[in-house]
């Protein structure tokens, strides 16, 4: 009897145990520093706000994270979670493994909306939507303040036009002997990542959006525009020039197209006073700025794992969380709700006024071609233009090798 | 019993370097990106695509450029080095040290940090030559310097090894040669030319061969001094290889790069040494 009795107590503590157990997942990311530690920190907060599921922050070093997510498809070991660079999103949907996220968002009447229509361009396969923005970066104009009053400009007033960008150079130049704007001429995807800024600027497209970004549509009129505007910066006006990449940061040149991330890293290594301002545009031209950051995708698993994945992708993109996050890692809102935020605003204006800038360009913000050859597309163009920029071959020349390349590369 | 205590190795060697190079050759007849489950066989249109790509004869002709400056000068070098501290000065074995260390210097930090000293505007070069009133050109990114700049540290991390290996050889020259030379009345130059060169040849051949393989492998100091530029003017073999593999993720295609230069090393190591008498001494 007392054999029995004991045997239905252990089979109901064990229906117990599974029934009410937390479902782990694990999650992979590559945030470190200040992101990884304000990471774990919501990661916790989200373990103990319930109990059906338990993520577990796995750290992998930003230069393996794709090989290991590689790796793991191939042996089908992947976690339930990942974050990803979003141009490498294309890629990894490539395994076929991804969670389609529509059935998902449309079962819990989930607002994706709210996200930069621009930020979900990455995880769209097809009809299938595989990934979701949690993180966003964008470039912007920083200046140096100190050149700006020493050359007898107002050091508060940052250009605004391309034309302007020249004419501040110039007097820059002739003042204090310094170069005007630096240039990224050191090849690869920094080079191309920076002129796309120009070439949307001027009305220009990289890949053509009609033809499925199958074609190079950037040999147009906007694209010798932006092109031509770099060789004349370095051979007609004399105020940029062909050297490593630092010299702003050593107050060598006055102003440079950069990062929303160097908000955080400027302001430490600079000895003179800085200035932010959405990046300028040629006279016929718009805002334009391109876009950085992560996405996270769920890995194709137990219904269990999936359900569970999918609550910590929507605890961790509500708005009041991103609010959170994007005011300890300087990240820029990914959704329209973050940026219209007055806890957010009121913050950023207060205590991150450099960021603002970047905050405001996130809606000009537009998203390089998401193929799977964009690396090689990237990388060959680079290669093209800089034959130009290195005063080679004409710009129209540099452009016509470029598009023959490209189109080769995405026949 | 010897094969049970063999088998460690010739696990090591099989899972590291026979089965991938293995595995690499039957991949380049594949389209793989290593991500798709979809692996399609393409037979040789890896190679045709590689053999009708003037990035690769480009790389081809910056790697063998490259080659032939660090091995032959840093030969030369080391040559002139171990003459002159096969002698009893003082503190020789300081300067064999000194001249040694940047052998085992990590390729990757001497990279980074010649990276500093070329700096056109604040590396330590220019601001000597700007003393002297001579304006130093931008080393790594003037794409008529940026081979040469790159060649520079190759010598400089290779001299030592070189010197190292002529030292020993020298060492081995019986001194009744020296002795009869000077009996004969011949001077330093005289020796060098007749004696020590001549006796140094499979020294020679031996780091001819191994200079020219390693310098032709060159990846981590292209790549971290001017990955490739500017204007694919330091574009060598193996940066073309890590690209097309790891930045492009095409595996074949880098996998058949890789079988080229294999093949392209094989038959130079080959040639040379047949033309070089096949390291016998006489």
């Amino acid at each position: 009897m007392r054999k029995h009795v004991l045997l239905s107590i252990l089979i109901v503590f064990t229906f117990v145990c599974f029934t009410f157990a937390a479902v782990d997942i694990e999650f992979w990311h590559y945030w470190d520093g200040t992101n990884g530690e304000k990471l774990e920190a919501l990661v916790s907060q989200f373990n103990e706000s319930q109990s059906d599921v338990h993520v577990k922050a796995v750290f992998v070093p930003s230069s393996s994270i794709v090989s290991k997510i590689q790796t793991s498809a191939l042996s089908g070991r992947t976690p339930a979670l990942a974050i990803s660079d979003i141009i490498n999103i294309s890629l990894i949907a490539d395994t076929g493994k991804l969670v389609d996220l529509h059935p998902l968002i449309k079962a819990d009447d989930y607002n994706v909306d709210d996200f930069y229509s621009e930020l979900l361009t990455y995880g769209t396969k097809g009809d299938t939507l595989v990934s979701l923005p949690v993180s966003s970066s964008n470039l912007g104009l920083f200046w140096n303040k100190d050149l700006f009053r020493e050359a007898g400009l107002d050091p508060e007033t940052p250009p605004t036009t391309w034309e302007e960008i020249v004419e501040f150079s110039q007097i820059i130049k002739e003042k204090t002997g310094k170069d005007g704007f630096e240039l990224y001429t050191g090849g690869g995807e920094g080079t191309t990542w920076q002129w796309q800024v120009f070439l949307w600027g001027a009305n220009g497209e990289f890949l053509s959006k009609a033809d499925d970004y199958r074609t190079a549509a950037f040999n147009s009129e906007a694209g010798r525009q932006a092109l031509q505007f770099w060789c004349d910066l370095i051979y007609n006006y004399n105020v940029s020039k062909i050297a490593p990449w630092g010299l702003f940061g050593r107050g060598e040149a006055a102003m440079v197209m950069d990062g929303s991330w160097m908000v955080q890293f400027f302001p430490n290594q600079v000895s003179f006073e800085l200035g932010s301002a959405v990046f300028p545009h040629p006279a016929n031209g718009n805002f334009a700025t391109n876009m950085g950051g992560e996405q996270i995708f769920l890995f194709n698993k137990s219904d269990e794992e999936t359900a569970a994945a999918w609550e910590f992708v929507k605890w961790f993109t509500q708005t009041s969380v991103q609010v959170e996050w994007d005011k300890a890692t300087g990240f820029i809102p990914v959704k329209k709700s973050v940026s219209e935020d007055n806890g957010y605003v009121s913050y950023i204006k207060n205590t991150r006024r450099l960021l603002l800038p970047f905050v405001e360009a996130e809606k000009y913000a537009q998203a390089r071609p998401p193929v799977n050859e964009y690396p090689e597309v990237s990388d060959a163009f680079a290669r093209e233009i800089l034959k130009a920029i290195h005063n080679r071959v004409s710009v129209e020349e540099a452009l016509g090798a470029a598009e023959t390349k490209v189109n080769d590369i995405l026949q | 019993m010897a094969f049970i205590f063999l088998i460690p190795s010739v696990l090591i060697i099989g899972v590291f370097n026979i089965y991938p190079a293995l595995y690499s050759i039957v991949l380049s007849f594949f389209k793989w990106n290593g991500f798709s489950p979809k692996i399609p066989f393409v037979g040789l249109e890896n190679y045709r695509t590689l053999f009708t790509n003037p990035e690769f004869y480009n790389s081809i002709g910056v790697t063998i450029v490259y080659s032939l400056l660090v091995t032959i000068i840093s030969m030369g070098l080391g040559l002139l080095v171990a003459v002159a501290l096969d002698r009893d000065i003082k503190g020789k074995t300081l300067y064999r040290i000194l001249y040694f260390l940047p052998v085992v210097t990590p390729t990757v930090a001497s990279g980074i940090v010649w990276t500093y000293l070329f700096d056109p505007s604040q590396g330590i070069i220019n601001r000597t030559l700007a003393f002297f009133s001579i304006t130093g050109p931008s080393w790594l990114t003037d794409s008529s310097w940026a081979l040469l700049s790159v060649s520079i540290v190759g010598i400089w991390k290779r001299v030592g090894f070189c010197m190292i290996i002529y030292l020993a050889a020298l060492q081995g020259i019986s001194n009744s040669l020296y002795e009869a030379a000077e009996i004969d009345g011949a001077g330093d130059f005289k020796i060098l030319k007749s004696i020590k060169i001549p006796l140094l040849a499979p020294s020679t051949l031996f780091l001819s061969i191994t200079g020219f393989i390693d310098s032709f492998q060159i990846f981590d100091l292209v790549y971290v001094m001017t990955n490739g530029g500017p204007v694919d003017e330091t574009d060598v073999l193996g940066l073309f290889l890590y690209r097309n593999g790891f930045d492009y993720f095409k595996l074949g295609y880098s996998s058949a790069i890789a079988v080229a230069i294999f093949a392209i090393l094989f038959l130079l190591s080959f040639v040379q040494w047949k033309y070089t008498g096949g390291g016998d001494e006489n």
